[in-house]
């Protein structure tokens, strides 16, 4: 008996232990674990923006950009055009969502995108909790997880104790939604916990219950209903006319109260792409290089410009990376872990002239290629990559142009 | 010896139900805004029925104790308060009334009263079986009513769950992952509670008397004789 006691415990803690701290819903954001092609070829974030990045317990942030589903999306990954979530990566609730949208619809519910298609979003959200988070946009594709946008530090400050939330039903009452409903649903499960308790108290006094009646049970075989005294009957009856009058109860002074309800709503929302005029530039990639040993990506194009003005490069993106062009943009890293390279894009062949076919090449040099991962993508079965080019007229105006095809390495063991 | 005995055997009830009904019905317990008509209430009594049947059989065939559903139930209830509790609202952040666990009790209650009033399993599957796949929804709607109110967002209807879904963000669990109202029933309409809660109770005697059995196999397994 010792031993088994021994054994039962030595088995008991553990699980336990196990049970309490099992599942924790937190999640970590792992951008740079997912693989490059996931991340270059899934989703296209565009300036990303926070409104503010340092607030108080209450106030507001929004988080706001463009976001452009890759044509090159990927065959063995289900794809966004079936069903997607607009989300929000944060360390568990530390910010209440108060409005998110895409081209001006509420994406409440699920949804699905286009690919090739540019969404402008702006989610709304109002500080919770006290703490510096990485707050990153993240589309959740369904069958194929999430997909991660650029991570903005924002650090929220002031009183937790102080935060509110409030909301209105349609029945007009104001509602607290840290605690509505808590005072109810403790109130009934301590009724029905003391209830269960008082059955399991009633056999308890009963004590020593464990060895003798087990004796007698095997002692009395087939006539062990013997066991059963009448005033056991009668408590048995009690608990059973006494639970289902509180089950009964329950349920008619839950209608009593809250006679109008509805079921959860689900169902997907419909997004319309936004109406914008056809870019007016078209690329086609002849050849894309990486040299590992210069982590420098050397890309060419034939680009058509079909507009009237002569445009150029400032910016190519992929993966979440930015190379600007530092001749035509000035972006600076918003904080130490903006994945901008300020003067990493170097530009032969461009303007293109208006009206004209040129041939344009680009590098992109920097170490983020190595220490966001990306080199990685060289052991891939399927070494095809896709990147955002911004083009700019001599006016400014941006033209956001998609390109994607396959990597060729370069060890620099031949010389080039 | 009891004083033993008793105290490790609530242990063990808590450990192995909760870490079987985390597996079993998990999402549906954990949030309010799974707990639809359809398949929360019908998924929670098949996964439930498990311990009360195994060791109710224990319990009644080896010591005449009307006690499997009853204290089974009640140290889940017991473990699921407490994990709540520090993971999900101390550890998590949640707010407590968006991650409250339900009401089963009654439910135990019901199986082991049936059990000492009819003295057989026979009965109490088909009566108590029943019952405790029928009433749960009933049972929790006391506690789970208020927050089925509607309300509107940016010109959504939703019920106050839904907006906390939304609300209380959950970045490893967007909305297309709940597996609510999804089922051909939806086209009967209001009386899609009632169906599910009938369909419910009859796959639920079936589903006790299924574990009974494992408990009765339980019972003839020579390493547990060798243990008891
Ligand atoms: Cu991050």
């Amino acid at each position: 008996m010792k031993t088994t006691m021994k054994l039962l415990c030595a088995f008991l803690l553990p699980l336990i232990a196990f049970c309490v701290i099992y599942p924790s819903p937190s999640v970590a954001h792992g951008e740079r674990a997912q693989m490059p092609q996931l991340r270059m070829r899934t989703v296209h974030w565009i300036d990303v923006e926070a409104s503010t990045t340092k607030l108080a317990v209450n106030e507001i942030v929004k988080i706001s950009g463009k976001f452009m589903p890759s044509k090159y999306w990927p065959h063995h990954v289900d794809s966004i055009e079936d069903t997607a979530y607009l989300n929000i990566g944060v360390p568990g609730p530390s910010f209440v969502r108060l409005d998110s949208r895409v081209n001006g619809v509420p994406m409440i519910r699920s949804t699905s995108f286009r690919k090739g298609e540019v969404y402008d979003f702006e989610i709304t959200m109002k500080a919770r909790k006290v703490g510096r988070y990485h707050v990153h946009t993240v589309i959740n594709v369904k069958g194929a997880g999430p997909m991660i946008g650029p991570g903005i530090w924002v650090e929220v400050t002031g009183d937790e104790a102080a935060f509110v939330n409030t909301a209105e039903t349609l029945l007009g009452e104001t509602i607290d939604l840290e605690s509505y409903g808590l005072g109810n649903v403790m109130a009934w499960s301590a009724l029905w916990f003391a209830v269960g308790l008082a059955w399991f108290v009633y056999w308890l006094t009963k004590c020593p219950i464990v060895v003798p009646r087990f004796k007698r049970a095997r002692e009395l075989g087939p006539e062990a209903d013997q066991m059963i005294t009448t005033m056991d009957r009668r408590m048995g009856g009690i608990f059973l006319t006494l639970t289902l009058s509180l089950i009964v109860g329950g349920y008619v002074y839950a209608q009593e109260r809250w006679p109008i309800t509805t079921p959860l709503q689900t169902g997907k929302i419909d997004v319309p792409p936004l109406d914008q005029p056809p870019t007016p530039i078209a690329i086609k990639l002849i050849e894309a290089r990486y040299r590992i040993p210069g982590r420098s990506f050397r890309m060419e194009f034939d680009v058509v410009n079909d507009s009237d003005r002569p445009v150029t490069i400032g910016e190519f993106a992929a993966g979440n990376l930015r190379f600007i062009n530092a001749d035509v943009l000035d972006v600076k890293p918003k904080d130490e872990h903006d994945l901008v390279a300020s003067d990493a894009l170097r530009v032969e062949g461009a303007p293109v002239a208006a009206g004209a076919t040129q041939r344009v090449v680009i590098y992109a040099d920097d170490a983020m290629w190595e220490t966001e991962r990306m080199t990685t993508m060289i052991s891939s079965p399927d070494a095809v990559v896709a990147g955002v080019l911004s083009f700019f007229d001599d006016a400014g105006e941006r033209h956001l142009v998609e390109f994607g095809g396959p990597m060729i390495p370069d060890f620099g063991m031949v010389p080039r | 010896m009891d004083l033993l005995i008793i105290p490790l055997i609530v242990l063990l009830f808590m450990g192995i139900f909760s870490f079987h009904f985390a597996l079993l019905v998990g999402d549906w317990d954990y949030w309010v805004d799974w707990r639809d008509r359809r398949w929360w209430p019908l998924v929670t009594p098949l996964a439930l029925t498990v311990l009360p049947g195994v060791f109710g059989f224990l319990l009644w065939d080896k010591l005449r104790l009307p006690l499997g559903g009853t204290l089974t139930i009640l140290c889940l209830t017991l473990a699921a308060w407490i994990s709540r509790y520090l993971n999900f609202h101390l550890f998590a952040d949640f707010p407590m009334n968006f991650v409250w666990p339900s009401t089963y009790i009654g439910l135990g209650l019901i199986l082991d009263c049936m059990l000492l009033l009819t003295r057989s399993f026979f009965w109490t599957g088909l009566f108590g079986g029943f019952t405790f796949g029928l009433l749960i929804y009933p049972l929790n709607w006391s506690i789970l009513a208020p927050f089925q109110v509607p309300l509107e967002l940016n010109g959504t209807m939703l019920t106050v769950a839904d907006l906390m879904g939304y609300e209380y963000i959950r970045t490893a669990i967007p909305e297309y992952v709940r597996i609510i109202e999804e089922s051909t029933l939806r086209t009967f309409g209001a009386a899609v509670t009632p169906l599910t809660a009938v369909f419910a109770g009859f796959l639920n005697i079936m589903n006790y008397w299924f574990w009974l059995w494992i408990g009765y196999l339980g019972t003839k397994a020579v390493w547990i004789r060798k243990i008891v």
